[in-house]
C-alpha cells in the first residue's frame, strides 16, 4: 500500500480542491474568515472545531450549495458555482426522504440518473450490504434507528461514487462499536477508491485514526487555527502511542485536556 | 440466503399483524357513532308524534320507494352534477393558486390578505348576489361551492409548498437533480399529503355549501330543493329522507373514498 505523506501545503498528489480567503458571513455574522487551504487528491482531511465554528458552512460552500461571501472555491482547477455530483456531501441531519424506504432513498441519485431498474437494483443492494442495511431495505426512515439512518444516508451518497466526499459528521448519532466499524468501512473505501474525502467530525479519536491531515478550527468566527498531519502508516492502530500523543495535542489545541483534575475522562469516544 | 428470507417476513409481518386490528380500529368508531344517532333518533321519535319526527323505520321505507322513482335520482343526480363541476374546479384553482402562492412572496402575501377578507363570509351569504348576476339556476350553485371548496385548497397547498424541507431540495440537487425531477421526486411528494388535507377540507365545505345553496338559491331540483319542499308541504318523512341521504352520500365519499386515497398516497405515514 502506498503511504503518501502530506505536507502542510497539501500533500503530493495534484491539487483536487484550493480554497483561497474564503469568508462567509450571514447578515452581520461572519462564520468564517479568510480560510485557505488546499487538498490533493485523494488526500484524507478531517476538521474539528467547537461547535458552531463554521465546519458545516465550510462543507455546505464546497458542495456548492452556498455562496460564499468572497474569496474561491475551486475544485479540479474549475470555480465551484453550484452542486454537482461529482462532489457530495452527506449532511450532519441524515436527511432521509421519510416517504422513501431505505432503498428508495439510496436509490434516489441513481433515479436521477437514469439508470435502469436492474442497475439500480445490483447497485443499491450491494450498498446496502456495505453499510450493514441489507436486512432493512422496505423499512421507512423512522423505522430506523439514528445510526442506521446516518449509514442510510452514507450510502445514498456513496451511490453516485462522487470523487469528492463530503462528510457532516456522519457517526455522531452512532453506538461505539458501529461506530470504528464504520470508520474502518469508510477508511477500505478511501483506500480502494482514491476518493478525496474531507470529514467533518467531533471525535478526535476518529479523525486521527482516518486523515492524513486534522484541521483545526477556531471559534466562531472560523478560522485555521492549527494543522496536525498524521503521517503514521495505514492500517494505523488505534492504541498506539503516536496517536495518543497526537490526540494530547489535538485536545491541548482546543483548550482541553483528556485529564481534567482527578477525573479521568473515557479514552475511546472522546468527544468535544 | 435463509437469513435473506427470513427477513423479507420480518419486514411486512408489522403491516399484515395489525392490518385487521387497524381496519377495526377504522371502522369500529364509526359504528358506534352510527348506531347512536340512530338510538336518539328512535328515542325522539317515541316521545314526538310521527307526523313531527318520524321513525328511522319509516324513513328507511320511504328511502326505498324514492330510490325507486326516478324523480328523485334525477333530483340527487343534479346535486351531484352541480357538486363535481364546482368541486373539481375550485380544486383546481385553488391547486394553482396555493402553487403560486407558495414558490412567489409577494403572491403569497396577497393571497393571504384575500382569504383573510373573504374567508369569515359564509359561501352562502353570495347567493343572494349570485343570483342576480348569473340568475336562477345552476350557475350561482356552482360558484358557492367553488369559493366553498376553493380557499381551503388554496391555503393547505401554500402552506405545504413553504414547508418543503429545504434540506431535501439540497440533497436532490448535489446527486445532480434538474428542476424537473426536483420537482417529481421532491417537491410533488412534499406537497401531496397538503393536496389530500385541502381536498377534503374542502370537500366537506362544497357539500354543506351545495345542500345550503339549493335550499335557499331558487332551484326546483337538487337534494337541498328536495328537504326544502318537504318541509314546505310539513313533510317530515321526506326531510328526513334528504337529510339521511346527505349524511350517507358524504360519509362514503370522505370517510371512505377520500380517505382511502390519503392512505394510499401517504402509505409510508401508516406503516
Ligand atoms: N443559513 C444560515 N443563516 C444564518 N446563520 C447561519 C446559517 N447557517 C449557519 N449559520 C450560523 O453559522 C454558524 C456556524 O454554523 P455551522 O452549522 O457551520 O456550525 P458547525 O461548526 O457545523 O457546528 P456543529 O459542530 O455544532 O455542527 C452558526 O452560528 C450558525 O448559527
Ligand atoms: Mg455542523
Amino acid at each position: 500500500m502506498e503511504i503518501r505523506v502530506k505536507s502542510q501545503l497539501g500533500g503530493d498528489g495534484p491539487e483536487k480542491i484550493v480554497v483561497e480567503k474564503l469568508v462567509q458571513s450571514f447578515d452581520a455574522l461572519t462564520v468564517i474568515d479568510r480560510i485557505s487551504l488546499k487538498v490533493a487528491e485523494g488526500e484524507f482531511l478531517a476538521i474539528v472545531g467547537p461547535s458552531g465554528c463554521g465546519k458545516s458552512t465550510l462543507l455546505r460552500v464546497l458542495a456548492g450549495l452556498v455562496k460564499p461571501t468572497a474569496g474561491r472555491v475551486r475544485i479540479d482547477g474549475k470555480d465551484v458555482n453550484g452542486p454537482n455530483r461529482r462532489h457530495s456531501l452527506v449532511f450532519q441531519e441524515h436527511a432521509l426522504f421519510p416517504w422513501r424506504t431505505v432503498f428508495q432513498n439510496v436509490a434516489l441519485g441513481l433515479e436521477i440518473e437514469r439508470q435502469s431498474h436492474e442497475q439500480i437494483r445490483q447497485r443499491v443492494t450491494e450498498l446496502l450490504a456495505l453499510v450493514g442495511l441489507d436486512q432493512f431495505p422496505g423499512y421507512y426512515p423512522h423505522q430506523l434507528s439514528g445510526g442506521m439512518r446516518q449509514r442510510a444516508a452514507l450510502a445514498r451518497v456513496l451511490a453516485v461514487d462522487p470523487d469528492v466526499l463530503l462528510l457532516d459528521e456522519p457517526f455522531g448519532a452512532l453506538d461505539a462499536m458501529t461506530r470504528l466499524t464504520l470508520q474502518d468501512e469508510l477508511l477500505r473505501i478511501f483506500l480502494n477508491s482514491g476518493k478525496t474525502v474531507i470529514l467533518v467530525t467531533h471525535d478526535v479519536e476518529e479523525a486521527l485514526f482516518l486523515a492524513d491531515r486534522v484541521i483545526i478550527m477556531s471559534t466562531v468566527p472560523g478560522r485555521i487555527r492549527e494543522v496536525i498531519p498524521v503521517t503514521e502508516k495505514r492500517p494505523r492502530d488505534r492504541g498506539s502511542a503516536n496517536l495518543a500523543g497526537l490526540k494530547r495535542t489535538v485536545l491541548g489545541i482546543l483548550g482541553l485536556e483528556p485529564v481534567i483534575g482527578n477525573v479521568r475522562v473515557p479514552e475511546t469516544n472522546f468527544s468535544i | 440466503m435463509a437469513e435473506r428470507t427470513g427477513t423479507a417476513e420480518a419486514v411486512e409481518r408489522p403491516e399484515s399483524l395489525s392490518a385487521w386490528q387497524l381496519r377495526f380500529a377504522r371502522v369500529f368508531p364509526y359504528a358506534i357513532a352510527f348506531l347512536a344517532i340512530v338510538a336518539g333518533w328512535q328515542v325522539a321519535a317515541l316521545i314526538f308524534p310521527s307526523y313531527l319526527i318520524p321513525s328511522p323505520g319509516s324513513v328507511v321505507r320511504r328511502l326505498g320507494g324514492e330510490l325507486a322513482r326516478e324523480a328523485f335520482l334525477i333530483t340527487v343526480g343534479r346535486s351531484f352534477f352541480r357538486l363535481s363541476i364546482g368541486f373539481t374546479l375550485a380544486s383546481f384553482l385553488g391547486l394553482m393558486v396555493g402553487l403560486a402562492s407558495g414558490v412567489w412572496p409577494f403572491f403569497r402575501r396577497f393571497t393571504r390578505a384575500l382569504v383573510s377578507i373573504l374567508q369569515s363570509v359564509p359561501p352562502i351569504a353570495w347567493v343572494p348576489l349570485f343570483i342576480i348576476l348569473l340568475g336562477f339556476g345552476d350557475y350561482p350553485i356552482i360558484l358557492v361551492i367553488i369559493i366553498a371548496a376553493f380557499f381551503p385548497m388554496a391555503v393547505a397547498v401554500m402552506n405545504g409548498v413553504e414547508q418543503v424541507e429545504k434540506l431535501h431540495v439540497d440533497v436532490a440537487r448535489l446527486l445532480g437533480a434538474d428542476n424537473k425531477q426536483l420537482i417529481a421526486k421532491v417537491y410533488a411528494p412534499e406537497v401531496i399529503p397538503s393536496i389530500v388535507t385541502g381536498a377534503q377540507v374542502g370537500f366537506g365545505n362544497a357539500w354543506r355549501s351545495l345542500i345550503a345553496a339549493e335550499m335557499v338559491g331558487g332551484v326546483n331540483i337538487g337534494l337541498g330543493w328536495f328537504i326544502n319542499f318537504a318541509g314546505e308541504i310539513a313533510d317530515m318523512t321526506g326531510v328526513l329522507t334528504g337529510i339521511v341521504v346527505i349524511g350517507l352520500f358524504s360519509a362514503v365519499l370522505d370517510g371512505y373514498v377520500l380517505e382511502r386515497l390519503k392512505r394510499r398516497l401517504l402509505k409510508w405515514k401508516y406503516v
